[in-house]
């Protein structure tokens, strides 16, 4: 039990990362990022040529976090643009038509080009005994990075004035706008930033499993149901819903098996919306 | 008056008095008949070849799904991600009623025609209580959608998971032959079309109407809203029940990818967006259109994957000026009453 309880942080926390990308975009700009888990495999498939051409790994890391940022940069300053003029719901609505023709688009291109492609980043070591349960090294290292970054995200949006920026667009995106603060601006410096994020969760994820060209959609979705049962617009609900979420799947998963550990998290997700549609920690109803 | 009464002609809107709903019940079923008729043809050109006939087949099966998932989320602003999920429920209903619970097939495909259009009409229902938005809406059918994938690949022993289900029923009838599945589609998709130009002409389709361009209005206008978002749900979902049994009887193996949501929802939403959402006659054009393109680009393998996300971004970016603000209207519920003109694509797609 101990065990499933740990790996199950151990994968909560990395949908908790996930999450927090897909809801600070959503909080912000009112934008449903569908291409989510594709910025996260283009960043996975440049980690892998960048190794592959010989680059050590930790410079090749970099260079997919760069991708990731800059996925996130082309896609405010293209598709994303027609989406801004909109407002509420059909906002929404376009911009989770046009991503989800980037996932194609992503889908399509690495399926056809490169279909067997999937990076896994083997850490070193052998298992490490924590509260009695020998954990793979991988893991350990993935956690690690994860509650730094959080850490840093955390920091980031309550300490800096870029992140009060960020929280009071959130809040009251007129309001912000009143005090001098540009929307759009703050918006395109947050895709960027969750374009990091997900290659962060690339890298993450690839310490324990392979992260292939199909991943996408998958990732996604979980990024999905995550940010709605945490609450669409909080990192603090994101993270809270991925620790919870990761270790009811995991426990599941090991008790009854990994198709009904699937279908409680979807049940989970289609819960929350019945009951409570703002989520745990919710800011927009 | 004349001129009056000889402007309201002209219009498109459709319904009105009694003399007008007469006549638009003939320039109903004239070309509903013409556009079976055409297609009906097309076994003359492509009945020798067994893979142009499954093109053919799966076209006209996929203008089905494209006219009630029209029905749900054009006239209603349901947006429902889960088309090949309900599809799904009618075929695997359909192939468990019949096989294994040794049911005839035309009771099975009804049987699973009822099943489908319960959990369709009980999905929007429960977004209708909830007041889901569009957005949750979405989010909840395609958890609904993805819980119904897991249960078939899960749930092998009833469904045969992941290498799909063989049907026996009807195996050796003429359903299975090359050509009569084509027909028995296309009737499906003319008394579909025939029943939404029904509906779009009665009381009920003034009601998706009014909903679609100003909910609160429309409420405000006695128009008992979630009642009709229902009626919408069941009769969709009927369809999709009807349709998906039926061309699981005619395949005879279906698997869960056969009504997945990236290979049905995902292409139902680019037909429809090709032909034009709300209209008429759209889902058969987009259906047409999208067939005869992936037909062509078949060589091309994963890359028209790409082709299609291409294809989706144009769309709702630049070609269909109506597009995003059908959209608009039929979602953000942002009323105009100047700009309340009929849905857009009707020029397009030819609708009376």
């Amino acid at each position: 039990m101990t065990a499933n309880i740990l790996d199950g942080i151990v994968l909560g926390l990395q949908f908790g990362l996930l999450a927090a990308g897909l809801t600070l975009v959503y909080g912000l700009g009112g934008v449903l990022n569908l291409a989510y888990g594709q910025m996260a495999v283009v960043s996975a498939i440049v980690i892998l040529f960048s190794m592959n051409a010989g680059l050590p790994a930790l410079p090749a890391v970099l260079a997919g976090l760069v991708v990731g940022g800059l996925a996130g940069l082309l896609l405010d300053g293209t598709i994303l643009r027609p989406v801004y003029r909109l407002h509420g719901e059909a906002r929404v609505l376009l911009s989770l038509l046009l991503t989800l023709g980037v996932a194609f688009i992503v889908d399509g291109f690495f399926n056809w080009r490169y279909p067997s492609a999937g990076l896994s980043l083997r850490i070193g070591g052998g298992p490490i005994r924590i509260l009695g349960v020998p954990m793979r090294a991988g893991s350990l290292m993935a956690s690690a990075i994860t509650i730094v970054a959080l850490a840093a995200l955390f920091w980031f949006l309550r300490s800096t004035t870029l992140g009060r920026a960020v929280r009071s667009v959130i809040e009251d995106e007129e309001g912000a706008r009143l005090v001098g603060i540009d929307p759009h601006v703050i918006l395109r410096l947050i895709l960027t930033l969750t374009g990091i994020l997900a290659a962060l969760v690339a890298v993450t994820r690839s310490m324990v499993a392979p992260v292939t060209v199909t991943a996408g959609f998958g990732l996604t979705v979980f990024a999905l149901i995550v940010t709605v049962v945490g609450g669409l617009g909080s990192v603090t609900g994101a993270l809270l819903a991925g620790v919870i979420l990761g270790v009811v799947s995991t426990i599941a998963a090991s008790e009854i098996g990994t198709f009904l550990s699937l279908i409680i998290l979807l049940a989970a997700a289609a819960i929350t919306i019945l009951i409570r549609p703002s989520g745990l920690l919710g800011v927009r109803g | 008056m004349t001129e009056r009464l000889s402007n309201a002609f002209g219009t498109s809107s459709i319904g009105g008095t009694e003399a007008r709903a007469s006549r638009s019940l003939i320039s109903l079923i004239v070309p509903v008949l013409a556009i079976g008729a055409a297609l009906s043809l097309l076994p003359l050109r492509l009945g020798d070849s067994r893979v142009l006939m499954g093109v053919a087949i799966i076209g006209v099966t996929f203008g089905c799904y494209a006219i009630a998932f029209n029905i749900i989320f054009g006239s209603t602003g349901q947006l429902f991600l889960c088309v090949g999920a309900l599809a799904g429920i009618g075929g695997y209903g359909g192939a468990i009623l019949g096989d294994t619970v040794g049911m005839p097939i035309i009771v099975s495909i009804a049987l699973a025609t009822i099943i489908a259009s319960l959990t369709g009409g009980l999905l929007s229902w429960i977004a209708v209580r909830r007041s889901l938005g569009v957005i949750f809406t979405g989010i909840i059918t395609l958890i609904f959608s993805l819980s119904f994938e897991n249960f078939l690949l899960g749930l092998g022993n009833l469904t045969g998971g992941e290498s799909g289900f063989l049907i026996e029923s009807g195996a050796s009838s003429f359903v299975r032959r090359q050509i009569p599945p084509y027909y028995l589609m296309l009737v499906l998709l003319v008394v579909f079309l025939f029943v939404h130009g029904l509906l779009r002409r009665s009381h009920i389709g003034w009601a998706f109407r009014a909903l679609r361009d100003d909910e609160v209005a429309a409420e405000l206008a006695g128009i008992d809203v979630s009642r009709y978002r229902v009626y919408a749900g069941l009769v969709g979902a009927a369809m999709l029940g009807m349709a998906g049994a039926t061309y699981a009887f005619t395949e005879g193996r279906i698997s869960p990818t056969s009504f997945g949501f990236a290979q049905v929802d995902v292409v139902v939403l680019v037909m429809l967006a090709l032909g034009g959402i709300g209209t008429l006659y759209g889902p058969i054009l987009g259906a047409l259109v999208f067939s005869v393109v992936d037909e062509v680009l078949i060589d091309l393998g994963q890359l028209r994957v790409l082709v299609y996300g291409v294809v989706l971004i144009v769309l709702f970016l630049w070609i269909p000026r109506g597009v995003i603000p059908t959209l608009r209207s039929a979602i953000a519920r942002v009323q105009n009453g100047e700009q309340e003109s009929d849905p857009i694509g009707n020029a397009a797609a030819g609708d009376p």
